[in-house]
């Protein structure tokens, strides 16, 4: 039987993919009667989400350097 | 931050050599591609190392076929260049000590009959993509990242941010896959704390 300290390590392999049949339905057993690890793979979800977007946009100075170089370089080789 | 989905359109500018459409790419991705190479070159080369990633990526995106996502083929020029570099300065090994070390930092929030001691908290952020980004959160987040061992962090990077698959992570780093699997235990369970605290008490 699944205890909630089983859970995170669970969680993961399921957002991941790699949460055999057995495993799965262990884990749907166990949440349909703990809100609290409902709550804890709602929340995972949230933050596997997020952590793509997590270091944001360049500035514009960010960017125009990365840009300044590169033509720089393209100028260097074109001759 | 910009959406840029691998859409057709967006793509096809990226292809026929559009300044602007590049200029959209480079601030979308710049800052995480700096933070892949900071664990794996240290912060004084990782700007070198993207700056090259991204001349040998402006001349690779007319042969870029879309199957892969943008920023998934751009981690991957990254890691090239930073093996490059490494191999230029003679240092071999790729990351130091790959074993992890530590207790789990969720183990904490259980009691002694395995239920939870200190719940996970009720989340509210506006949007998931937004989740990470608030103001308040900032400096709270470079702190934990920066706190977190280099193999941590590369993992997170490489797998969660850049979306490469677990398999070919374990081969870039020379990883096993059980170590990785921990590894990327403990760098999430971090950032969950970070987030959970933070939605708990409006700190963090």
């Amino acid at each position: 039987m699944l205890k909630c300290r089983d859970v995170p390590a669970e969680a993961e392999a399921l957002l991941d993919g790699e949460l055999g049949l057995g495993r799965r339905a262990a884990l749907r057993l166990h949440l349909f009667m703990c809100g609290n690890c409902r709550r804890y793979l709602s929340n995972l979800r949230q933050l596997m989400v997020a952590v793509p977007h997590m270091h944001g946009d360049a500035s514009d100075q960010e960017v125009d350097q990365v840009l300044k170089h590169l033509h720089d370089h393209l100028h260097e080789h074109s001759h | 931050m910009t959406d840029l989905p691998n859409d057709a359109s967006e793509l096809a500018l990226l292809r026929s050599g559009d300044d602007a459409a590049f200029a959209r790419l480079v601030r979308a991705h710049h800052r995480a591609l700096l933070a892949l190479a900071r664990p794996i070159v240290g912060e004084s080369e990782a700007a070198e190392v993207v700056q090259t990633a991204w001349i040998k990526a402006h001349g690779a995106l007319k042969d870029f076929e879309g199957r892969a996502a943008l920023r998934t083929w751009l981690s991957r020029i990254v890691i090239n260049e930073a093996r490059m570099m490494l191999r230029q300065r003679k240092r071999e090994v790729f990351l130091e000590d790959l074993q992890p070390s530590g207790a789990d930092p969720l183990a904490e929030r259980f009691v002694s009959n395995g239920h939870w001691g200190a719940p996970p908290a009720n989340w509210h952020a506006d949007s998931p993509d937004s989740l990470l980004t608030r103001e308040e959160l900032a400096d709270c987040l470079a702190a934990l990242l920066d706190s977190l061992p280099a193999n941590q962090r590369a993992l997170l990077e490489l797998r969660d941010s850049d979306g490469v698959p677990f398999d070919e992570v374990c081969n870039m780093l020379g990883i096993s896959a059980s170590n990785a699997r921990v590894l990327l235990h403990r760098a999430r369970a971090r950032l969950f704390a970070l987030v959970d605290h933070f939605e708990e008490t409006g700190e963090c």
